[in-house]
């Protein structure tokens, strides 16, 4: 649940009191973006939307930040860049510090059957462990059940690159109400058969059989991003790409 | 000094299949079509702002007086300078030249310094005395493939717009005038070269596309700038190693190549027209016109 008017917030901005969600028991708990300076100041860090939910009394701010700053069970797309002796060096974001990806964390992996993959491969994972002293680790299995739910390796397809913010729009369990994303919907209406992966590091994995369905899909993810396309105008994005490529 | 990214296996062998068996590129536009391009001059003579879809070119022309070099009293000096710096993208570096800067200074020196666009012999005041120097400097704002058109059409837009301040000669003085004092003039411009670059795909260069842009530059095996004017002379066609691509594709690629350049022209004249209307302040007489805003103090 989000406040109707969107309250646009800057770093060192104060907040008003009266916007902070109060509880006899549940204490307050604040997301990504607020920082609090004991004993009572909360302050925003990044300029943002900040985002108020009574009922989990949790507040945090929406950005659409340029580089992704990994978060431990963020669902990423990363790029094997070279396999060392017991992990695989994963690069999320170019120019960044590589991540590391056990060769064993992989569902029903033993040393003879864990998959082979080369530099240049692409893997859906789970970030395990990340935090600003250390080089992020990857997993491609749930530890507690071992069941990959999904992960590992993404054979063939394409990855396109979105804002970080579009794409955390895309992972929202309810995109078309909260995230106003359809896009994906639209175009599976009209009849295309596709897969995604949506990396929280701003990528986008698509599969299908046709070449064509893919590259559709690709330009009206772009297209969505760039130009921050609502939801109607999203539809008719849709409806324009796919009639031209009939 | 980070090195370049890589695009992953799954992006450049659907590149190659996209290409190949569908015949489609991954943004819809044909092989022979370029990006948008955008053009804009800056409030100064001389600075030209190209943007070719995300790949962006700021271009500036300046002059002074100097001394000319001693093997040639009557000529002008005319240099380009490109820089590629991080901001471009982050694997550049200042004042290390990579291979894609050397190149690029070495195609945009071909096209416009060798080929005489720019007349140096009007660029001289004094002979062996006192000459314009012309300089050009080229900053890449933003790599995403097919610096080359982009820098030299962004060159030439600068060249053509630029006016140096106007000089008299009398009784062995050289006096130079201030734009206040007289109107800048333009330089002595012969012809507009542009380049047109083509990349090749597939194992014996079959398919050939205009104005890759990163990633296909990244997949392409070979490519071949070749620049030339409107009117059909050819300056230079490079092209440098990579694979073997037939004769009579590579004429083919020329001639579409003549009737972009014919294309750029027009466009460029076009915008110089209009900066120069918008420039216009309708000369004396609208100056003396009462419907004109006081001048306070």
């Amino acid at each position: 649940m989000s406040t109707e008017s969107p309250l646009v917030v800057l770093p060192g901005e104060a907040i008003d009191p009266s916007l902070i969600p109060t509880h006899k028991k549940k204490p307050l708990r604040l997301g990504p973006g607020l920082r609090h300076i004991p004993p009572s100041e909360i302050v925003p860090t990044v300029a943002g939307q900040l985002v108020v939910d009574h009922r989990k009394t949790s507040m945090w701010i929406e950005y659409n930040g340029g580089r992704y700053i990994p978060s431990q069970g963020d669902l990423i797309i990363g790029q094997i860049a070279r396999s060392a002796t017991d992990f695989y060096y994963v690069s999320l974001s170019p120019y960044t510090p590589n991540a590391t990806l056990p060769h064993l964390a992989f569902e029903s992996a033993t040393k003879k059957t864990r998959p082979q993959l080369a530099s240049g491969d692409l893997v859906y994972a789970r970030v395990s462990l990340a935090n600003r002293h250390m080089d992020p680790e990857l997993e491609c299995v749930n530890s507690s059940t071992g069941k990959s739910d999904g992960l590992g390796p993404l054979k063939d397809g394409m990855v396109f690159d979105v804002s970080l913010g579009f794409a955390r729009r895309l992972l929202m369990a309810k995109s078309r109400e909260e995230g106003k994303v359809e896009v994906l919907e639209a175009l599976g209406e009209e009849g295309l058969a596709f897969e995604t992966a949506v990396g929280r590091n701003g990528k986008v994995w698509v599969g299908s059989e046709s070449v064509k369905a893919v590259v559709v899909v690709g330009r009206a993810l772009r297209e969505t991003d760039e130009r921050g396309l609502g939801v109607e105008a999203q539809r008719k994005l849709v409806k324009k790409l796919v009639r031209e490529m009939r | 000094m980070p090195r370049e990214a890589e695009p992953s296996a799954n992006e450049k062998a659907f590149l190659l299949k996209a290409l190949q068996d569908e015949q489609i590129r991954l943004d819809g536009r044909e092989f022979d079509q370029y990006r948008p391009l955008e053009l804009t001059f800056g409030d100064e003579y001389g600075v030209a702002n190209v943007s070719l879809g995300k790949t962006k070119i700021l271009a500036k022309a300046s002059a002074e007086v100097t001394v000319p070099f001693a093997d040639r009293p009557l000529d002008g000096i005319f240099t380009i300078a490109t820089e590629l710096s991080p901001m471009a993208a982050p694997h550049f570096e200042v004042n290390r030249p990579t291979e894609t800067e050397v190149l690029l200074s070495r195609l945009l020196e071909k096209t416009v310094r060798r080929s005489g666009a720019l007349d140096t012999e009007s660029l001289c005041l004094v002979a062996g005395q006192k000459c314009w120097s012309v300089r050009v400097d080229v900053h890449v704002l933003s790599h995403d493939g097919n610096l080359t058109d982009a820098a030299c059409f962004a060159v030439v837009a600068a060249l053509r717009h630029f006016r140096k301040p106007d000089t008299s000669m009398e009784n062995g003085v050289l006096t130079v005038y201030t734009p206040a004092e007289r109107e800048p003039v333009p330089l002595g411009w012969l012809h507009s070269p542009f380049c047109v670059t083509w990349s090749f795909f597939g194992d014996e260069g079959e398919t050939a596309l205009l104005d890759a842009d990163w990633m296909e530059e990244q997949v392409r095996v070979a490519s071949v700038t070749i620049s030339l004017n409107r009117h059909g002379e050819i300056c230079q066609i490079a092209k440098l190693g990579g694979v073997p691509v037939e004769a009579v594709a590579l004429l083919q690629c020329t001639s579409v190549a003549l009737t972009k350049v014919k294309e750029f022209s027009t466009f460029l004249d076009g915008k110089l027209a209009e900066d120069a209307k918008r420039r216009d302040k309708g000369g004396f007489m609208a100056e003396l016109r009462a419907e004109n805003d006081r001048v306070v103090g």
